[in-house]
């Protein structure tokens, strides 16, 4: 009976999925059904059953040309994909979301280190020539941009998920059910990141009262649990997205998508921005143990202008 | 069995002909068609599916819910007064049909 319906559906898949089409898909559910429940009360075996009443199905043109169904013009010219397709590509995702935390790790952690070697040579608890510090930053760095080049790059083999595809029915209830079951944890995972950040700075206070090592580790602490709570973000957050990606929810939906453009751009200018403001306050002003600020402060005004723009979109399309 | 080419013009006048005798719904017309024809035309899926749409599009049909079924709410056809005309009109059609037809076929005894 199962067969039935997988058959069915896929020979549905790239109709569009109007009330009418769903209620004549149905229609003929039932009618294969009993076809076959008929034919194994006349004793027929499982598998002549079901190959007896998929061969009477006939041709799904049929139904196009009949319905006046223009198949082009109702965004199914997206591909559709299998059920092995979708799991390489959730399993796929796993694997460059790990990669790209691990990148975003090591990010926050160069000026972790940084600040770590430069507070133990100040201290003098380390002899290190005093570029150490800065050699080990570009070192960390560069790892972690091949890391990050790497995730993206592979990730090219799907992009036409990315452009949007065509799930059959039983694969999208599938991945619907699992999403709703996936978003406690993605939510706890928010929550438990947010908590971590909203508390790292009680590490500051607690070792204010020290000498400047010992504030410096303060600092390190901090920044260690707000890199803990990054990756978090992104290790749950690259989880939803393929969720979104493939039913097209979320950021994913059509007009999300042309939103997520304009901010991409304004992103691509203004994090390398970031970036060279503090390059520029660390090497030429020497204000390494402050100049991380512009991180977080560009991610709150970045953040800002993403959520203001997507909101005053809104109104312009529905006004 | 019978071609589909051949048969196309008359699905519509198979279909109208079992609901000329009462309402009725998709897996048992199919299966009047294949026992009256003892089994020298199956109505595919899709054929019947396409003149059930076919046949409402054009106020020949009426559809409506049924009982349940196994969990599932049945369609009903029954037929309309425009649908008893345009069989009657098909009937008339096929009368003339099998008489041009007929003087072009040939009796070939062996």
């Amino acid at each position: 009976m199962e067969t039935i319906k997988t058959y069915l559906d896929n020979m549905f898949a790239r109709l569009p999925r109007t009330a009418q089409i769903v209620e004549l898909k149905n229609n003929i559910l039932t009618n294969m059904e009993e076809k076959y429940l008929e034919l194994k009360n006349q004793g027929k075996s499982e598998n002549e059953a079901i190959g007896i009443v998929i061969s009477e199905f006939g041709n799904i043109d049929e139904l196009v040309s009949e319905l006046g169904l223009n198949t082009e013009n109702n965004e199914t010219s997206a591909r559709s994909i299998s059920r092995e397709e979708v799991n390489d590509y959730i399993t796929f995702k796993k694997v460059t979301g790990i990669q790209i935390a691990l990148g975003v790790f090591l990010c926050i952690m160069a000026p972790i280190v940084l600040i770590l070697i430069n507070a133990l040579i100040d201290s003098e608890v380390l002899i290190a020539p005093e570029s150490s510090g800065i050699i080990a930053l570009f070192i960390i760095i560069t790892i972690a941009v091949a890391l990050l080049i790497k995730s993206g790059m592979s990730l090219e083999r799907y992009k036409f998920i990315e452009e949007g595809v065509l799930l059959p029915y039983d694969l999208e209830n599938e991945l619907r059910q699992e999403y709703s079951k996936f978003m406690p944890t993605f939510n706890l995972n928010i929550v438990i990141g947010v908590c971590l950040i909203l508390l790292s700075p009680i590490s500051l206070f607690v070792t204010s009262q020290g000498d400047s090592l010992t504030n410096s580790l303060g600092l390190i602490v901090m920044l260690i649990i707000v890199d803990i709570a990054v990756v978090l973000f992104v290790l749950s957050g690259n989880q939803k997205e393929s969720f979104d990606r493939l039913l097209k929810t979320g950021d994913y939906t059509p007009k999300k998508k042309a939103d997520n453009k304009v901010i991409g751009a304004v992103a691509s200018i203004v994090w390398p921005l970031a970036a060279l403001i503090f390059l520029t306050l660390g090497f030429v002003f020497h204000l390494w143990y402050i100049c991380w600020i512009v991180f977080p402060i560009t991610g709150i005004l970045f953040g800002m202008f993403s959520a203001a723009y997507s909101i005053m979109n809104d109104n312009s399309n529905n006004g | 069995m019978i071609s589909s080419d051949v048969i196309r013009g008359y699905n519509d006048t198979i279909i109208l002909y079992f609901l000329l005798q009462g309402e009725s719904y998709g897996y048992e017309i199919s299966k009047n068609i294949k026992e009256l024809s003892e089994e020298k035309y199956i109505m595919k899926e899709t054929t019947l599916y396409s003149a059930f749409s076919r046949l409402e599009n054009n106020g020949y049909i009426e559809s409506f819910y049924g009982d349940e079924t196994f969990g599932k709410r049945r369609t009903y056809y029954r037929i309309t007064t425009s649908g008893i005309a345009y069989y009657k009109e098909k009937c008339e059609e096929w009368e003339l049909t099998k008489v041009v037809i007929s003087r072009f076929i040939k009796e070939w005894r062996e």
